[in-house]
């Protein structure tokens, strides 16, 4: 019992100790001015984990987003469906406008 | 007067032997200029891409949007020939304003003064194909996309120059005849000259119906509508004809035109890494990318926006090209020359087993000299180096390879015309980070990658 206890706890402090150093190294890649990712491994590790935390609050936000609106989801993509058969559709009847514009040209040129 | 027939194109008496002559002399003075072959080849190719620039301009306009195509074509001519030709100057007398009414009136059948509320008379642009009038729309317009234009709004009317196509189309008779001749001599059969010119055939053919253009700008204004700085006029296709382009007039500077003051007035420095982050959406993202930017195609206007024109040399990526192309992005941002060397011949580029190290020896040089520089990096440097290296090392380049690579130049110079000071490859990093990293997140690439992180971990493990 005692060596499982101990193994989770073994667990536990490898995830603190993970986490204490990835908070660091984005505070470290957050400090970094324009172009510092390139001076080394650490720097470019750094610069990405930055870049990796900002998605990550990203993620949490639209998460979140969606999580206060349960409905929004399914609507969303429906919506953005329906956009685009209508931008399909506008498509189409652009076409069809721009070939009833040569036919009256046509025409006119017939009477003429 | 028609002298000839080819394949029932009336090709004028004289064109061909005044095309000749012209080509002889820009030939004479091509050998003067290179001291009949002293000077080294890349200064030659330089001199070559002069005179052709020279001669397109002096045979007119079929011969300069011909050059106009072929200056993204790196992958058919040589670097300094195709950043040469981009030089080109693509303005020419305008039209008589009768001639375009008259061009008006026969494809929309009424008279542009029934057609419009107002039509100036005095041309907005004339180039080689087509002159650009103003125009206020006499009734509202419900466009593709977004708000009702209502009556009086101004619109831009583009009309091809009338009897463009049949010049266009007889000098492309003529340019087929000389390439069957041509190509009976073996060395010059491989560079497929008959190919060639029913390849430009086939993209001229494409320019000169404007249809293709409008859809092309209608889906891209679709596919940034989510992006307040993007702005693409829309088109009014009830006046719209395969001659006629009529679209939405929009007010801003030309970027040779942006200067200190109009720069005080928008974020210009975000402006330009945007406008390099909506190039790199076109390619990476989309799958297509507007081929033929230049100052005349590209306006900020004073709400801070790019405003796209002129949609009619487009590029396409698949997904798979999407790829290797952040790959080699990432290299060139990074320095790692031999990524995106091993990237590039995933895009096609077919290089010998024995060529590699020297080419990547001499990209890593070109990378450090140009990209990585401590001062502002130059990415048309590293091109021409790049694109004049795999010439010297006579590496085929894909079409589609030449492109994007002409492309990306012109990003950097749409980026410093915007603001001066950008370093594109600084601005580039966060962004190839960014793509890669959601590349490797890909859930199907996580799958590829499983059971070999397994392995590893077990006989980490078992060790």
């Amino acid at each position: 019992m005692n060596n499982f206890v101990e193994l989770l706890a073994a667990w536990a402090l490898f995830h603190e100790s993970a986490d204490e150093g990835w908070k660091a190294a984005v505070a470290r890649g957050r400090a970094q001015t324009p172009g510092a990712m390139k001076d080394g491994p650490d720097a470019f590790v750094e610069g990405l984990a930055a870049l990796v935390d900002e998605e990550k609050e990203r993620l949490k936000q639209r998460l979140a987003e969606e999580s206060t609106t349960p409905e929004k989801g399914t609507p969303s993509e429906s919506a953005e469906r329906l956009e685009q058969l209508g931008f399909e559709i506008a498509e189409l009847r652009g076409q069809v406008e721009s070939l009833q514009a040569s036919i009256d040209g046509i025409a006119d040129q017939l009477q003429r | 007067m028609a002298s000839q027939t080819n394949c029932s194109v009336d090709i004028p008496a004289g064109r061909g032997r005044r095309i000749l002559a012209q080509a002889a002399a820009g030939l004479l003075r091509t050998l003067w200029h290179c001291r009949f072959g002293l000077v080294d080849a890349q200064r030659r190719r330089k001199i070559v891409g002069q005179q052709a620039r020279r001669f397109c301009e002096a045979m007119g306009p079929s011969f300069i949007k011909l050059g106009q195509l072929a200056s993204v074509r790196p992958d058919v001519f040589a670097p300094e020939t195709v950043f040469e030709l981009e030089r080109l100057q693509d303005r020419i007398a305008p039209v008589s304003t009768r001639v375009i009414r008259e061009a008006i009136t026969r494809q929309l059948g009424a008279d542009p003064d029934r057609v419009f509320a107002d039509f100036d008379d005095e041309p907005l642009a004339a180039a080689s194909v087509a002159q650009v009038h103003r125009a206020r729309l006499r009734q509202a317009y419900r466009p593709v996309r977004g708000a009702v234009l209502p009556a009086g709004t101004w619109v831009a009317v583009k009309v091809l120059r009338p009897g463009i196509d049949s010049i266009i189309a007889a000098d492309l008779a003529i340019a087929r005849r000389w390439a069957q001749r041509l190509s009976r001599f073996r060395r010059l059969a491989r560079w497929g000259p008959i190919e060639l010119v029913d390849e430009f055939a086939d993209m001229l053919g494409r320019e000169l119906d404007l249809r293709n253009e409008g859809r092309t700008a209608d889906r891209f204004g679709h596919d940034f509508k989510d992006d307040p700085q993007v702005r693409v006029p829309r088109i009014i296709w009830r006046h719209s004809t395969s001659r006629i382009l009529v679209s939405e007039f929009v007010e801003g500077w030309r970027l040779n035109e942006l200067g200190a003051a109009e720069r005080a007035g928008i974020d210009a420095r975000r402006l330009a890494i945007h406008g390099a982050d909506v190039f790199m959406r076109q390619v990476l993202v989309l799958g297509y990318f507007h081929a033929d930017l230049h100052p005349a195609n590209l306006f900020v206007t004073p709400e801070g926006q790019l405003c796209f024109l002129d949609f009619g040399i487009v590029g396409t990526t698949t997904a798979a090209q999407q790829e290797a192309i952040a790959q080699v992005l990432a290299g060139l941002v990074y320095g790692d020359a031999a990524r995106a060397l091993r990237y590039s011949r995933k895009l096609g580029l077919e290089i010998p087993e024995t060529q590699v190290e020297p080419i990547r020896a001499k990209i890593e040089q070109l990378v450090h000299t140009h990209l990585l520089a401590p001062a502002t990096a130059d990415v048309r440097g590293f091109a021409l180096g790049f694109l004049s290296t795999l010439t010297d090392f006579r590496v085929r380049i894909p079409a589609g390879y030449g492109l994007l690579i002409k492309a990306l130049v012109t990003v950097e110079g749409v980026s410093h015309a915007i603001y001066p000071d950008l370093d594109l490859m600084e601005a580039a990093q966060p962004f190839a980070t960014r793509l890669i990293a959601a590349q490797l997140m890909r859930p199907e690439r996580l799958r590829e990658r499983v059971a070999a992180a397994r392995s590893a971990a077990m006989e980490a493990l078992l060790a």
